[in-house]
């Protein structure tokens, strides 16, 4: 896994360098736009992790060429900005996630994991946790290696949620994944849905957060969630 | 305040502090009647001096009938008296007969006619010269003449002591009553002139007045007078000058705070590179857990600032936006959850009712869910719950944390809310500026925050915050 860390400050830039070296992947850390331009068009990489106030100019100006000149390699942001606005700023650019600095190594490492596995979508489209695979071109969904058989609403569902492993995702924006525009009031559409699927992946993957919504840990969670 | 101030003290305490309207009236009433007593003396001294001793033609018409009767004594009193009476007809006071000059005549020294009421003693010093003189225990005022063309003496006298000062004033009333009848007329039409004239003055004591203590916006007032245009015009000057102050004190603390996330950053990931490392002792280990646990605080408390900033930028604009309660709850206990996964504590949302909406502030409203519910799973006990409950009451959107943490103390549940303030057998780690951005943005949204025990037998904290609901 080739990374491509754009950061102006020696020790953090260090930092982030050492400790993606430990996990295993191979960074290239420059720290001008002059120098990430170059890079990006001398190799491939398979993610790009920015920082905004660049001494040689805006992270963002470097972020919206790379996507005019259709650079699909994913991006994730890394900010000390953290206003709603920033945040929709970075991400309306082009980016495919964003970081506000300081950040945990381990949730630096899952983002770049996630959005690295989502980029090699592109020619493959799996997604796979803890022996569960989605393969999204096919549709099909495997546990253990076993087909499991899903509606076209609960493919969705589990789609979204794996697509964003280790996040949230609300009940809002699942109904809506269900019933697009309509209103879901007063029912429990979503709930039945999520109860088949657990019946047909088996209990373990999804997550309930009470009232919030659903998620699907890449780690095994300690606890078990209540349904 | 200066409201509740007036209305504690006593009614007549009121009347006697100084206002500009009651100054204006005190001028002008005070000018009007100095002007009026100048007037009046005026007239006064001339009523005294001139109309009667300066009367040539009076003496002269005395002086020849004394003279031309002379041989005729009888015919000569009765003359004089005639011409007495004409006098005091022409210069007297009908009302006051006292007052009216007296005539006294003389031939060869000898008392030849004397009005009634005069003491035949009165004698001027010199002729032609008005005197006043002291005869029989009262003073008169009395001026003699001598006839040209023989010995005969005319004197002309009135009676001169205080009695008859205010009986002049009595009788020359006619000066003195206009001024007395129209000072109250005049006070009515002066004072609603100078109320009526101060209106715009008032119109902005008044806004000045009612805004509120945070509230740098320009006056809405415009001044078209003169008086008032410098006025207005250094009040928005001044309000422009702190608002700018303030935003750059602001956006000094965020950049601040926005350049310590970037060197925080750097020590927080070289310290968990190295703690990734396998070769490290438990003693190495037990420090560096100490390290991050620093690092964790002063991230909080850059974060903390940045709410505090923004919320504080965003009492300048005001809650502005339509916000639907129950989704913004949804989206931050989503993005929260993750924190309380990591502390083994269970986020659950309870909503009995969907799109209740508040007039709010998107930022501010974020900042304060984040900070209930990130206190709420900082006490939480490990496999704890953190309950949020949105409910509508009447025309309030209620929203309740509640966790199952230690609680806090009945007596400290006010000082809370002050800034840096931290409970004193603090085990974890906080800015000390959570409550205190909750509280600044629940009053900024016209809302409540209480303090209480959560539901469930436990001493857990139960935050209840309620906000108006938006119109319509």
């Amino acid at each position: 896994m080739k990374i491509l860390l754009v950061e102006d400050d020696l020790d953090l830039g260090n930092g982030i360098r050492v400790a993606l070296r430990d996990e295993d992947m191979e960074v290239v850390w420059v720290r001008r736009i002059e120098e990430a331009t170059r890079a990006l068009q001398s190799g491939t990489c398979d993610l790009v992790l920015l920082d905004l106030g660049l001494p040689d100019g805006d992270g963002l100006g470097l972020l919206m060429q790379m996507r005019r000149e259709r650079h699909k390699t994913p991006v994730l942001i890394l900010s000390a900005r953290d206003a709603l606005d920033d945040r929709l700023n970075g991400l309306d650019s082009g980016a495919d996630d964003y970081l506000v600095k300081p950040f945990v190594l381990a949730e630096l490492l899952s983002r770049v994991r996630a959005l690295v596995r989502r980029s090699y979508g592109f020619d493959d489209g799996t997604v796979e946790v803890r022996g569960l695979t989605l393969h999204e071109p096919t549709r099909r969904v495997r546990v253990r290696s076993a087909p499991v058989a899903l509606s076209r609403s609960e493919f969705e569902l589990l789609s979204l949620l794996m697509r964003r492993v280790d996040r949230v995702i609300t009940r809002r924006v699942l109904e809506e994944q269900l019933v697009p525009g309509g209103m879901v009031n007063e029912s429990n559409v979503l709930e039945v849905h999520i109860s088949n699927l657990r019946r047909k992946i088996g209990d373990g993957y999804i997550r309930t957060v009470r009232g919030v919504g659903y998620v699907i840990d890449q780690a095994e969670q300690p606890l078990t969630a209540r349904p | 305040m200066s409201a509740a101030v007036a209305a504690r003290e006593p009614r007549w305490k009121r009347w006697t502090r100084p206002t500009l309207v009651r100054r204006l009236l005190l001028g002008q009433v005070a000018t009007l009647a100095l002007l009026w007593s100048v007037l009046v003396g005026l007239f006064l001294v001339e009523a005294f001096n001139q109309d009667l001793y300066g009367a040539t033609d009076a003496y002269d018409a005395v002086l020849s009938v004394a003279e031309n009767l002379a041989d005729r004594p009888t015919l000569q009193h009765a003359s004089l008296q005639a011409l007495d009476v004409a006098l005091r007809e022409a210069y007297g006071d009908k009302n006051e007969p006292a007052m009216a000059p007296s005539v006294l005549v003389w031939q060869a020294g000898r008392l030849v006619y004397k009005s009634d009421g005069v003491p035949d003693t009165i004698r001027n010093s010199r002729l032609d010269t008005l005197e006043r003189l002291f005869v029989e225990g009262r003073y008169w005022r009395a001026s003699t003449r001598q006839s040209p063309l023989s010995d005969t003496r005319v004197a002309l006298v009135t009676p001169s002591d205080r009695k008859q000062l205010i009986v002049t004033f009595n009788s020359r009333g006619y000066y003195l009553m206009p001024l007395i009848i129209s000072i109250p007329f005049l006070l009515l039409p002066a004072w609603l002139s100078i109320r009526l004239a101060l209106r715009p003055w008032r119109e902005v004591s008044t806004e000045i007045a009612a805004r509120g203590p945070k509230d740098l916006t320009p006056l809405g007032f415009e001044a078209r007078h003169a008086e008032l245009r410098p006025l207005v015009e250094s009040v928005n000057a001044l309000m422009q000058r702190l608002s700018e102050s303030a935003a750059r004190e602001r956006n000094f603390i965020a950049d601040a705070a926005h350049e310590l996330r970037t060197p925080i950053a750097a020590i927080r990931i070289n310290v968990e590179a190295l703690q990734a490392q396998h070769r490290l002792t438990e003693h190495q280990g037990e420090l560096l857990s100490g390290v991050l646990r620093s690092i964790d605080r002063a991230t909080r408390l850059v974060g903390q600032l940045l709410r505090l900033m923004r919320s504080s930028a965003d009492m300048d604009v005001g809650p502005n936006e339509k916000l639907a309660l129950d989704e913004l709850l949804q989206d931050r206990l989503a993005t929260l959850s993750g924190l309380a996964q990591a502390r083994g504590v269970e986020l659950e949302l309870v909503t009995t009712e969907r799109d209740l909406r508040v007039l709010g502030a998107r930022e501010g409203l974020t900042s304060m869910v984040d900070n209930l519910v990130e206190n709420a799973t900082k006490y939480s006990p490990p496999a704890g719950v953190v309950t949020v409950r949105l409910a509508r009451e009447a025309d309030q959107a209620v929203l309740t944390v509640s966790d199952q943490g230690p609680g806090i103390d009945a007596a400290l549940r006010e000082r809370v809310f002050d800034r840096f303030f931290r409970t004193p057998d603090q085990l974890q780690t906080g800015s000390g500026l959570g409550l205190a951005i909750v509280k600044s943005v629940v009053e900024k949204h016209g809302g409540q925050i209480a303090l209480g025990v959560a539901e469930g037998g436990g001493s857990g904290l139960q935050v209840t915050v309620r906000l108006p609901l938006a119109q319509g």
